[in-house]
């Protein structure tokens, strides 16, 4: 059983019995998509929400919730998931710190990027089954492949499945 | 202006700025604690924000960041962070110095706002000197603070940079109080705009 470690605007797609993990999401989000007649678990770990930001054609997908999710789809159907059995779960989107003013706007970009991750999904037409987003604290999060589970640790709180 | 085209001749400058401003600090936290307050010669870097959150380490590492923004002629976001245990050990020396108090009995919510304070007056103190050396004016946001995962805190960072490139400017020092019988240090990373970097550029001659 190995767990596939997602670092910062990257992605990763594992199969039963293996897991996908991402550590310390702030205000970027984990969106995963999970196939569970395959038993197929995939997870990108989204910074902005806007391909808009990006400079020039070629730019990581994975950065962008409106690149990042459709590119997840197409890795999880490479490995054989089917796209109308997918349903998607996501976790982050923190605001980190809050100081009020014009400097409020650079740091609410958790919530910003919460909504694109969801509007991509229902552009492609993926349920949403759970999620735990917002609130202004760091999540690490851990999806199994075994059983769709998506587990979330934060300091000083409670671990969470959804 | 994109961050892959600094000149060392600019880095060098960067690095004058967080001597000048960490310099400041400095003095500002040794006059609080009435203690010496030493400081690591600043670096400037630039790093991939891919690389960011694990810049300074273990990304699970537990720490207690304080965070402003400074909007004006030099734009720029400013974090004071340290190991959790660090922090604390701040608070117990200020809540000492300033108020004759023991950390027993002290509810946390004070202690929370004694670390604010002491990360507002650190970063104002470095900010006020960088705005002199350069001849602006500045505002400056309250103060926000949070406890949590290094790697969380530092994507604040990577998702500002993020919006400009695939590049951070990073300017950084270390303080570390002396005479104690544990170490207690903490870092100023300061986090220029990407657009104010050409103003402070042309006011320092080197662009």
């Amino acid at each position: 059983m190995r767990t596939v470690r997602v670092g910062i605007a990257e992605s990763g797609v594992v199969v039963n019995p293996d897991s996908v993990t991402t550590l310390g999401l702030g205000s970027c989000v984990g969106v995963t998509l999970y196939d569970e007649r395959k038993k197929i678990g995939g997870m990108v770990h989204v910074m902005l929400p806007s391909t808009e930001l990006a400079k020039g054609g070629d730019f990581n997908k994975s950065k962008f919730a409106d690149s990042g999710v459709p590119d997840l789809v197409d890795q999880m159907v490479r490995f054989g998931a089917d796209r109308r059995r997918l349903v998607a779960k996501m976790a982050g989107g923190a605001q980190m710190f809050s100081v009020g003013g014009s400097g409020e706007s650079i740091l609410k970009i958790g919530s910003r990027n919460v909504e694109a991750c969801r509007k991509a999904l229902v552009g492609l037409g993926i349920p949403i089954v759970a999620e735990d987003t917002g609130g202004t604290w760091g999540r690490t999060v851990v999806l199994f492949a075994e059983s769709g589970i998506l587990e979330i640790r934060a300091i000083g709180r409670a671990k969470n499945q959804i | 202006m994109d961050l892959r085209d600094f000149s060392n001749l600019q880095l060098d400058a960067m690095r004058e700025v967080g001597n000048i401003g960490a310099g400041n600090a400095a003095t500002a936290l040794s006059v609080m604690l009435s203690r010496t307050v030493d400081m690591a010669v600043p670096k400037a870097e630039l790093v991939s924000i891919y690389e960011l959150s694990e810049y300074y380490g273990d990304p699970l590492t537990e720490v207690a960041a304080v965070f402003v923004r400074s909007d004006g002629d030099f734009s720029c976001s400013l974090i004071f962070f340290q190991a959790e245990e660090d922090a604390q050990a701040l608070v117990d020396l200020m809540l000492m110095q300033q108020m004759g108090m023991g950390p027993e009995g002290v509810p946390d919510e004070m202690r929370d706002s004694v670390l604010t304070e002491v990360g507002n007056i650190i970063l104002s103190s470095f900010l006020n000197a960088v705005n002199v050396l350069i001849g602006g004016a500045h505002s400056i946001s309250v103060p926000g603070v949070a406890h949590d995962m290094m790697g969380s805190v530092l994507q604040v960072v990577a998702s500002i940079f993020g919006q400009s490139g695939e590049h951070a400017l990073i300017v950084d020092t270390t303080l570390a109080v002396g005479d104690l019988d544990r170490n207690v240090s903490g870092k100023i990373v300061l986090l220029p705009d990407p657009g104010s970097l050409e103003i402070l550029f042309g006011k320092l001659q080197v662009l």
